[in-house]
This record gives structure tokens, C-alpha cells and sequence, in this order.
């Protein structure tokens, strides 16, 4: 099957408006992160008893969202589907750039950025999870690297094996960023479950961009896209957050179910802002909505509602990025078993935890510029095929 | 020893200097003497007034801990709790002084990702300021809360002999390893001596006859979380 991959024109008046805008968002970043580093990260929402804010959140959501690559790669080079073919490319580029948003919002959460340059490659520490996981990340982008290469250039044999090597790199890449938290000593960050159900809605919001992305651009440059490939990854969207619901139905019945997790888990599950984020947020929004849009053999069908689950499924899986990081930190240790702390000079008991305007601004930039990124790909670049067309292949 | 690392002590941690000189091969008699010690610290509750601050006036004196007078950056090597039985039985609080509790198997030193944060052959854990940046993963693997992030710079600098704390790095209490490799005792430790308290005990646990093993062999000690496996080195007595 010979595809045609062209670039986009990009002369418009609403490209240039939407480049413009994403430009003005990604300087407004770089000034916050600018005035993070001159005035010390005390101008953020954290504080010594949460020191993981947006900044972290974020991170986790964007590497999460490259898994759309990973859905991409498995089915056309591991698994033959040479009909995704025409998407290869495209989920390949934005899976990089997102892991490069990873990556920036990881290094402007440090707080010292001028040593991350340096020191974690000089002294690489092989026990810790902080160490492995920016290796997985690099390593996945220069992959990705490669992938783009040999897709540019056709390299159909090279493709193949860049496409199963990224398959199991990116499943490496998820686990390692769950297994930060899961492998933590806090009592809702401890889960070996973790960094199977981090692949699980990284898989979700992986594949729901990817729709977006597809749906939306092959609408917008006027390109047929064959509404059974978008369709079949709405089902296979179904099945992620199918297994997303029962990995957190297994591990929050776990804790409510053992004594010495019990209050932990009642403080996640109905402890304040979090909940209202797991229950509205990732349970309802995110997950039991777009379930029954899916499986709805009415809606699951059209792709208006596939392109609405999908939004409700990022927007969920935000929350459920949230919900990770930050109930295990606002959670206090508990030090005396059968004590009561009654004076201190630091927070205790429940910490609390604002999102800054200034980690907003920062997390927008991110987003500035790889959109920015995206939108100089789509006119430079051949990313786009000229259609995707359903077909099975000959036996 | 002390003319090669004594530039390198003024501006960086000394244990670092130490360990440099070890891997060079400049084994000096104290160097050889580090390895065999293990400190530790024992906290006797009974002997520790619940008014005084003896101790951590001194440490933040010693070593120009940032205080903001803002409880959630200020920075406390060394703080005092008051507990309370949760049954609510009258005359069962205690002051308890927290700090890190330099564990054998130290989770912040595991997780650190440029190995800024280390256990010395002498079992105290220490961070190398010019190495740390900032990442915050020692805080989160830390099950003591011992461990604070400098997100302020310190305006103060009491002990012009140390460098003054810099915004960006994350620090705990390094038992005064610069004092103690000079023979001194911890800031603290001294501190509550001089205010005739005596609640706080620091001592080699190699020396089965030091006053800390003595005290941890003839006494009902307790740590914290030891269910953790983290072995911590601070001990209560009465807790």
C-alpha cells in the first residue's frame, strides 16, 4: 500500500493565529519559570510538607499522553495493522514532543535547573527510580528519533523493528514513571499495582489524543479518514479505561480492607478536594461516562461521541495524574501510632496544597510550546497521509 | 588531612572532603577512624524539660538554618513535638525532639538521583549541597518528615565559619559531622548539657563502651517506624 504523506500549507489566517497564541503562551511560561528560579520555589503552591505541586502532576500527564505512540507502534509494526500505517507518523511526532513536555516540566520543578545538566549523568544513581526513569525518557525520544527517520525515509524492515523496540520501551517508559510513586514509602503513593495501572490510563489518554488528533486534523486539512480506524480505537479506548476501573477498584478496596491502610484510604477517597477530583473528576468524567458512550452501541458508533469520550477520558486521566501525586503527600506519616501531635513548628496532620497562578503559567507554556512545536511539524513536515483508508489485509 | 581538605571544608560539607580523601588513597589516622565508628544518638525523654529550646537554638546557630517565620518553609533539623495519648489520660504527654534519624538503610540516600544525599562510612547521613538539585525525591522517600527544602534563601548567616543555606537544595540535620570529626560534640548535644538538661546522648555504637551503648543495652529504647526496616540511629528513651 503506497501513502502519500504531505505538509500542511500553514498560511492561513487561523494557523498563524493559533501558532501566535500558542507562542504568547509558551513566553508567558518561560517568564513564571523565570521568576520561579529568581525568587525560589516558595512562590508556588509547595511547601515542605507538599513538595510536589502542578509542575510533577503535569510531568506524569504528559508522558502518559505520549502512549498514543504505543497504541500507534503496537498495532502497525508489532501486530500488522497495516491500515494505522497512515497515523505512524503523526503519533510518532507527538509522542515525542510530549515526552519533551515531560521532560520540561520536570526540569523547571527543579530547583536547581543548573545542575540537571550535569550532575544526574555524572552521578548516576542505579537504585533510584529519579535516575532510571529521565534515561527511559531520553532513550524513548531518540527513538522516537530513529522511528521518524525510518518512517520519513521508508525504511520498511528498520520501521519494523524501531516500531517493536518503541512498543516495549514505551511500556519501560510508563511502568518506571508509576514505579516513582509506586515504589515510594508514603502509604498512598505504595502500590505495586501502580505502575501497571499508570500504563493502563496512559494508554487511555494515549489513545484518546491520538482520536483527537486524527479526528481534528484530518477535519481541518480536509482529508478522508476511514470512521472505522477511529472507531475500532474507541473501542480499544473502552477497554483502557475499563482496566483503569479495575485497577483502582482493586487497589482502593485493598487499602479500605486492610486496618493499618483504612484511614489512609478514607482520607483519599473522601478526604477533601482530591475526592472531589477521583469521584467527579476521574470516576464519573473520565471513566463511567465515556464507558457508557463506547460501549453504547448508539453512541459508540458515531465519531462526534468517540471525539467527546475521548476529551472526557484526558480530562479524566488529569485527575486521576492529580490524585496521584498529591493526596500522598497532604497525607501526614504517621510517626507515634496511638499519639497525638498537639504542638509543633511545622504543619501537621492534613498539609494543604493551592495551585499557584505562576504553576498554571508554567504548565500553559509547556503546552505553548510543543503546540508550537506540533504546528511548525505539520507545515515542515510530511506527517500527514492523504487519507487513511479501512482495508483488511490479504492473507 | 587537614591542610588538603581544610579549603574544601570551609566551602563544602566535610564529610565529602573525607570521602574524596578515601577514594584518593590520603588515608590519614581520623579517615581509618571514621570507618569503625558508627554514630548514633540517644534521646532520653524523662530528662528533656518540655519549655527549653536549648538545642535547637544551637543547631540553627551552628549551622544557619533558614528560619522565615513561616511554618511552611521554615527549616528545622532538629524540632520539638508535644504528644498527647489519644485516649485523652491526663499527664501522658511528652516532648519529643525530631530530626533524622540517620538510618542504616537510609530511603533518601536509595532514591536520590545524582547521589548528593549519602550515608558516611560512620552511619551519618549527609547532603552534599553543591551536588543536590532539588529534586524534592528524598523528601518524598523520607518516612520521618526529617527532611526540608530550602525554598527561600536564608537571610541570616550566624556562623560565618559555614556557608550560608542558599535557595533550591534540600538539607536534614548532618549530626555536626564537622564538629565531630574535630572531637566536638553536635551542637545540640552540647547545648542541652550546658542547659544541665542531659537529653540528648551521641556516641560511637561500635564502642560497646560508650556511653550510647550502655544506654541502648541497659534501657527500654525505641525507635521510630522500625517496622520500616530503615534501622534508624536516634533511639528514645521513655517515648
Amino acid at each position: 500500500m503506497d501513502i502519500k504523506f504531505d505538509s500542511i500549507d500553514g498560511n492561513s489566517t487561523a494557523y498563524r493565529l493559533a501558532m501566535a497564541s500558542l507562542a504568547v503562551a509558551a513566553l508567558a511560561g518561560l517568564g513564571a519559570t523565570w521568576y520561579v528560579i529568581e525568587k525560589g520555589l516558595w512562590v508556588t503552591g509547595m511547601t515542605n510538607r507538599v513538595p510536589w505541586g502542578l509542575q510533577i502532576v503535569m510531568a506524569v500527564y504528559y508522558i502518559g499522553l505520549s502512549a498514543g505512540s504505543l497504541v500507534i507502534s503496537g498495532l502497525y509494526g508489532v501486530f500488522g495493522k497495516q491500515e494505522y500505517k497512515p497515523f505512524a507518523r503523526i503519533a510518532v511526532y507527538v509522542a515525542m514532543l510530549f515526552l519533551i513536555a515531560g521532560l520540561l516540566s520536570i526540569l523547571t520543578d527543579q530547583g536547581r535547573m543548573d545542575r540537571v545538566f550535569v550532575e544526574p549523568f555524572v552521578y548516576f544513581n542505579l537504585q533510584s527510580m529519579f535516575s532510571i526513569n529521565p534515561i527511559l525518557y531520553i532513550g524513548h525520544i531518540l527513538i522516537c528519533v530513529v522511528y521518524l527517520w525510518a518512517l520519513f525515509t521508508e525504511r520498511r524492515r528498520l520501521t519494523r523493528v524501531v516500531a517493536t523496540t518503541a512498543f516495549g520501551w514505551a511500556f519501560c517508559v510508563h511502568s518506571g514513571t508509576g514505579a516513582i510513586f509506586g515504589f515510594g514509602a508514603r502509604v498512598l503513593y505504595e502500590s505495586p499495582l501502580l505502575p501497571a495501572s499508570f500504563v493502563a490510563a496512559a494508554m487511555a489518554s494515549g489513545t484518546a489524543l491520538m482520536i483527537l488528533v486524527i479526528v481534528g486534523l484530518f477535519r481541518v486539512t480536509k482529508r478522508h479518514v476511514d470512521d472505522r480506524l477511529v472507531l475500532w480505537l474507541g473501542r480499544f479506548l473502552a477497554v483502557c479505561i475499563l482496566v483503569v476501573v479495575y485497577f483502582l477498584m482493586v487497589e482502593n478496596a485493598y487499602r479500605a480492607y486492610v486496618v493499618e491502610l483504612r484511614e489512609a484510604a478514607m482520607y483519599y477517597l473522601f478526604g477533601g478536594f482530591h475526592s472531589v477530583l477521583f469521584w467527579g473528576g476521574l470516576m464519573l468524567i473520565g471513566c463511567f461516562i465515556p464507558m457508557f458512550i463506547l460501549f453504547y452501541r448508539r453512541t459508540g458508533k458515531k465519531i462526534r461521541w468517540v471525539v467527546i469520550a475521548s476529551c472526557l477520558v484526558i480530562l479524566g486521566v488529569l485527575c486521576e495524574r492529580y490524585v496521584i501525586v498529591l493526596p500522598g503527600l497532604t497525607h501526614p506519616a504517621e510517626l507515634f501510632p496511638g499519639l497525638t501531635i498537639t504542638e509543633s513548628v511545622i504543619e501537621e496532620g492534613i498539609a494543604s496544597y493551592s495551585i499557584s497562578f505562576l504553576e498554571v503559567l508554567q504548565a500553559l507554556g509547556v503546552l505553548g510550546i510543543i503546540g508550537f512545536l506540533f504546528g511548525w511539524g505539520l507545515k515542515y513536515l510530511k506527517l500527514l497521509p492523504d487519507e487513511a483508508r479501512y482495508f483488511r489485509p490479504s492473507a | 588531612m587537614k591542610v588538603a581538605g581544610g579549603t574544601v571544608l570551609a566551602g563544602s560539607s566535610c564529610a565529602y572532603a573525607v570521602r574524596f580523601l578515601i577514594a584518593s588513597g590520603a588515608h590519614g589516622a581520623g579517615v581509618d577512624d571514621i570507618s569503625a565508628r558508627k554514630w548514633g544518638m540517644v534521646v532520653d525523654l524523662s530528662q528533656c524539660p518540655a519549655d527549653c529550646t536549648a538545642c535547637l537554638d544551637a543547631c540553627r546557630e551552628e549551622n544557619n538554618v533558614a528560619y522565615h517565620g513561616d511554618p511552611r518553609y521554615d527549616i528545622h533539623w532538629i524540632r520539638k513535638v508535644r504528644l498527647e495519648d489519644e485516649s485523652g489520660t491526663e499527664g501522658m504527654g511528652k516532648s519529643v525532639v525530631l530530626l533524622c534519624n540517620h538510618c542504616e538503610n537510609p530511603p533518601c540516600a536509595q532514591v536520590c538521583p545524582v547521589q548528593a544525599t549519602y550515608k558516611r562510612d560512620d552511619g551519618i547521613v549527609i547532603v552534599d549541597h553543591h551536588r543536590c538539585i532539588g529534586c524534592r525525591y528524598c523528601m518524598i522517600a523520607c518516612p520521618y518528615n526529617a527532611r526540608q527544602f530550602n525554598f527561600k534563601d536564608n537571610e541570616d548567616w550566624p556562623n560565618k565559619d559555614h556557608p550560608r543555606r542558599s535557595h533550591g537544595v534540600a538539607e536534614a540535620c548532618n549530626l555536626c559531622a564537622h564538629r565531630l570529626d574535630e572531637g566536638l560534640l553536635p551542637a545540640c548535644v552540647e547545648a542541652c548539657r550546658n542547659a544541665g538538661a542531659g537529653a540528648l546522648t551521641v556516641g560511637d555504637m561500635n564502642d560497646p563502651d560508650s556511653d550510647i551503648s550502655r544506654l541502648i543495652a541497659g534501657s527500654a529504647v525505641k525507635r521510630l517506624k522500625e517496622d520500616l526496616g530503615t534501622e534508624p540511629k536516634v533511639f528514645y528513651i521513655g517515648l
